[in-house]
């Protein structure tokens, strides 16, 4: 209990010095820049620590501050596949593993997806059908390409980093491939090209489960209680089951493992295709919402919602109920960094370098909780050693 | 004795308090000049604790150390160095990239303009080791040398610096037989030549050996010092343990019954060269006796458990336990049949990670009683594990839920034989069960392992300490060189017999 208390303080910390640094950052780049100046800058304080409730500027050009509901909601939206990677990392974390495939496992998950849920014809088959299929579908595909790396590792001993880094420029390629001898582009609306249209040119998209009567003016739907409850059921996996205990125990010590009778290959090749299943999940949560269109020329770059999840993980401490929370706070971090660059003078660069530092500073959590273990271990040497010093006291007595 | 005064060392009343614990309480150590002064205490009785205050490494909250007479402060090993107090630790502290001079000369490197002068290095260390016999390869690298020499290494850089002061920390735990043979000696060749040594150690043979005198700590606490003419095995262990200990193992007469594993022409191939390190094994082990596997370490014994526990895949031969042919089975097929407490109790023995519950149910997590449609009962493995605590005396911080990590060597090992012993299986792999423990724990593993044997269990004992496998086997055969040269009866051969086969001066033409 105690310890737990010490791991959420330990976060908290760290976001508000990612906070406060990212303070500090605006306000020397509002001062140093003529356009934006004092008043500028501090705007830009209050956007960084509130941004999210902020409602715009009212007629005589003040910031404005309530109930927002569209940023509040696109937030939950934009949290959905961040909080899937940051499982997807956390999991592999706990099992020993670093995943850095995440992003290649999300295009995987992507492809799969789209793919089904814009092939199978809801003329023939419900809809909610083909969701759930494309659903399933991404996780798969994703469990596969996660797989691989898991494989090298477990037959041949390569390292999951550089096998993981080599599956997501394959993947990556991969998909730019499949789609471009699709006939899933876009070509319908004039102006575009290189997008794939979205799920609801084929009617599937995720049911908004009332959420958007809750959230009126943004994009949410019932894709983050699918990462809730998600991340709810892979914390019982890991710390409930017997197949979790044999997973962590592969992750903390191979070889104990494999005295014990438990297959250690077998289980690292599982950890990873658990892995890669999430990061798919993430995927297809996040392009199943109908109202998000994906850019297929993907060959040069890696989606950053992949590797974000690795902040989302560091800043959870790898906990998988965590994951939802600083999943949360990631997607916060964007839509803070729309506002900033929407309401005020700073552009969408600096906006950037600064929320990077957030999320840099905010990833800090482990080193703040080993700097608290060792505070408190003081605190306790210097209440025994007061303890101590009146024991002798007592033995002198009865002697 | 006129020398009574001349102490080169004095720790007076010193006391050092960890969190929750009080590692020295009021301990008073007095090295003469030229003496080999041993220090004796289980695990965990602040023998390590007191040579790092003295080494500078802690701060005592008491007490106060002279040197010559005079009081000093050891603010931290810079400061021991200065005072030419040297140490050889239990784990060495050697870079294992570098080569065997830099190691020596690291950190008191003579320059010249910045420059390294190795030459001067090179020509004072070999005479030190021509001198004191500590022969080294001063340019092979540390990770290519065996630890007898890394050790040597190790006392090289204490005389490279001119210390006279020179503490051993456990010396001889890594240490082959032969190996520590000459580290006695040379140990007895510094006494002479007027350097101090303190040295750390359970082991009671040695002490009585080498020492001169002898300290005793229990719990913190010390207990006394003795001249070791004056006194003997039984009464230092005594003192060392707070109560008689039984330092020979009482057993009944064996009642071997029927065959439980029988091996067949086993070969294992080795890791290291390609011949096969166990070579064409048969022996047979029965219900009601303890077999043991004596040898030289590196005769094939880990490979020989590996091939018989399946961490390892025989080439050929075949295995049976009790009528099953089990060569080809799986670990786990295998752990139906035997225990298994392994050589390496970090490597294999425990998920230093997992807690101490976790770790007691580590090979029987899957059983029914543990778990519910794979869905482990937390209730029933924390009542599972404190009995086990409570049966077997695992002694941790923090009961079930204490960090594997954080448990001391002795109670690590317990809480693998609390598992193994208690999975309750018709043969028991033991290898070097005791390794790096005290005497109170040894007493305590050995009688378990003979009240296992006489419910009738077969025990299949690898120990390379000969005293061990003498009292404690029933039956012993020798391996040497991945092969069995010889089998014996403990009460008809004498050690010395024993080792002519361990070296592999004599082997029997065929196994009897």
């Amino acid at each position: 209990m105690k310890d737990r208390n010490q791991k959420i303080l330990s976060s908290l910390i760290s976001i508000v010095i990612g906070l406060a640094v990212g303070g500090v950052l605006v306000l020397v780049v509002g001062l140093l820049n003529s356009k934006i100046g004092i008043k500028g800058a501090w705007e830009g304080v209050r956007i960084i620590f509130a941004g999210i409730l902020s409602t715009g500027r009212d007629a005589a050009g003040n910031l404005t501050w309530g109930f927002n509901s569209s940023n509040l909601g696109n937030m939950l939206f934009r949290a959905t596949p961040l909080i899937m990677t940051g499982l997807s990392v956390a999991v592999a974390y706990q099992t020993g593993l670093f995943n850095i495939g995440a992003p290649g496992q999300y295009l995987m998950g992507t492809m799969a997806s789209l793919m089904i849920a814009l092939s199978i014809p809801t003329s023939v088959v419900p809809a909610w059908i083909v969701w759930f299929l494309a659903l399933l579908g991404g996780m798969l595909a994703g469990a596969i390409w996660g797989a691989v790396p898991g494989m090298f590792k477990a037959l041949l001993n390569i390292n999951e980093v550089l096998a993981c880094i080599m599956t997501n420029w394959i993947a990556a390629n991969l998909v730019t491939w499949m789609f471009d001898i699709s006939n899933f582009k876009n070509m319908a609306e004039g102006t575009k090209s290189g997008y794939i249209y979205k799920t609801t040119y084929n009617g599937v998209a995720t049911a908004k489960l009332g959420l958007d009567k809750l959230f009126p003016g943004s994009q949410i739907n019932g894709g983050i209680v699918v990462a809730i409850i998600i991340a709810i059921l892979v914390y019982i996996l890991m710390n409930r089951t017997t197949f979790g205990y044999q997973l962590k125990a592969c992750g903390a010590n191979r070889h104990a493992a494999r005295y014990a009778g438990i297959s250690d290959k077998r289980n690292i090749v599982l950890s990873m295709a658990i892995a890669g299943a999430l990061a798919g999940c993430g995927a297809s949560l996040y392009f199943l919402s109908g109202n998000t269109e994906f850019f297929w020329s993907t060959y040069q770059s890696l989606p950053s919602i992949g590797f974000n999840g690795i902040p989302v993980a560091l800043l959870a401490l790898n906990n998988p109920v965590a994951v939802i929370f600083t999943g949360i706070f990631m997607a916060m971090l964007d839509i803070v960094g729309l506002q900033l660059t929407n309401l005020t003078a700073y552009n969408e660069f600096i906006t950037d370098v600064i929320i990077a530092v957030i999320v840099y500073l905010s990833a800090f959590s482990l080193v703040i909780r080993m700097w608290l273990a060792k505070r408190g271990k003081k605190k306790a040497e210097k209440k025994t050693e007061t303890e101590t010093k009146a024991e002798p006291a007592e033995g002198g007595t009865k002697a | 004795m006129d020398n009574t005064e001349d102490y080169v060392i004095e720790m007076l009343h010193i006391t050092k308090v960890f969190p929750g614990i009080k590692a020295n309480d009021d301990i008073t150590l007095q090295l003469r000049r030229g003496e080999i002064h041993a220090l004796l205490g289980e695990n965990g009785a602040g023998k390590s604790t007191l040579m790092s205050v003295l080494f500078g490494l802690y701060q005592p909250e008491e007490g106060i150390i002279k040197k010559d007479g005079k009081e000093v402060r050891i603010n931290d090993p810079n400061d021991a160095t200065a005072l030419h107090i040297g140490m050889v630790h239990q784990h060495f502290k050697l870079i294992d990239v570098f080569t065997v001079l830099d190691n020596i000369i690291l950190g008191a490197e003579d320059t010249k303009m910045g420059f390294l002068q190795k030459k001067e290095a090179r020509r004072k260390v070999q005479a030190l080791s021509e001198k004191y016999g500590l022969q080294v390869d001063l340019d092979a690298k540390v990770e290519d040398i065996t630890v007898g020499m890394q050790q040597r290494v190790e006392i090289l850089k204490m005389l490279y610096r001119d210390n006279e002061v020179l503490i051993f920390d456990e010396p001889t735990a890594v240490l082959t037989p032969q190996e520590i043979d000459e580290l006695m000696a040379t140990m007895k060749g510094f006494a002479k030549e007027g350097k101090s040594i303190l040295f750390i150690s359970h082991k009671l043979n040695e002490i009585m050996e080498v020492s001169d005198r002898v300290t005793v700590l229990r719990k913190g606490r010390y207990v006394g010092t003795v001249n070791t003419k004056d006194t003997n095995k039984q009464e230092l262990s005594n003192m060392m343990v707070g109560r008689p200990v039984q330092l020979e193992v009482v057993k009944t007469e064996a009642k071997p019954g029927e065959s439980v594993l029988k091996v067949e022409n086993l070969c294992v191939p080795s890791q290291i060269h390609k011949k096969n390190a166990v070579n064409n094994v048969s022996f047979e082990a029965r219900a009601g006796e303890i077999l043991c596997i004596a040898g030289i370490d590196g005769n094939g014994q880990t490979e020989l458990v590996y091939g018989l526990t399946g961490l390892e895949k025989p080439s050929s031969g075949s295995i049976t336990i009790c009528g099953q042919d089990i060569s080809h089975a799986s670990i786990r097929k295998r752990g139906e049949y035997m225990s298994h407490i392994p050589e390496d109790r970090h490597k294999h023995g425990l998920v230093l990670d997992f807690t101490l519950e976790q770790n007691l149910v580590l090979q029987s997590f899957e059983e029914p009683r543990f778990q519910n449609h794979g869905f482990i009962r937390n209730d029933a493995v924390r009542s599972y594990a404190e009995g086990l605590i409570d049966k077997f005396d695992v002694r941790s911080g923090q009961g079930p839920v204490t960090k594997a990590r954080s448990m001391s060597g002795g109670n690590q090992q317990k809480a693998i034989i609390a598992r193994e012993l208690d999975r309750d299986k018709p043969l028991i792999v033991a290898v070097q069960p005791t390794r790096g423990l005290d005497v109170g724990a040894i007493e305590y593993i050995h009688s378990q392992l003979v009240n296992e044997r006489d419910e009738g269990k077969a025990v299949l004992l690898i120990s390379l300490e000969l005293d061990e496998v003498m009292s404690l086997s029933d039956r012993i055969l020798v391996l040497y060189e991945g092969e069995i040269v010889g089998e014996f009866d403990p009460k008809k051969v004498s050690v010395q017999e024993l080792g002519l086969y361990m070296a592999g001066a004599k082997r029997q033409g065929t196994e009897g």
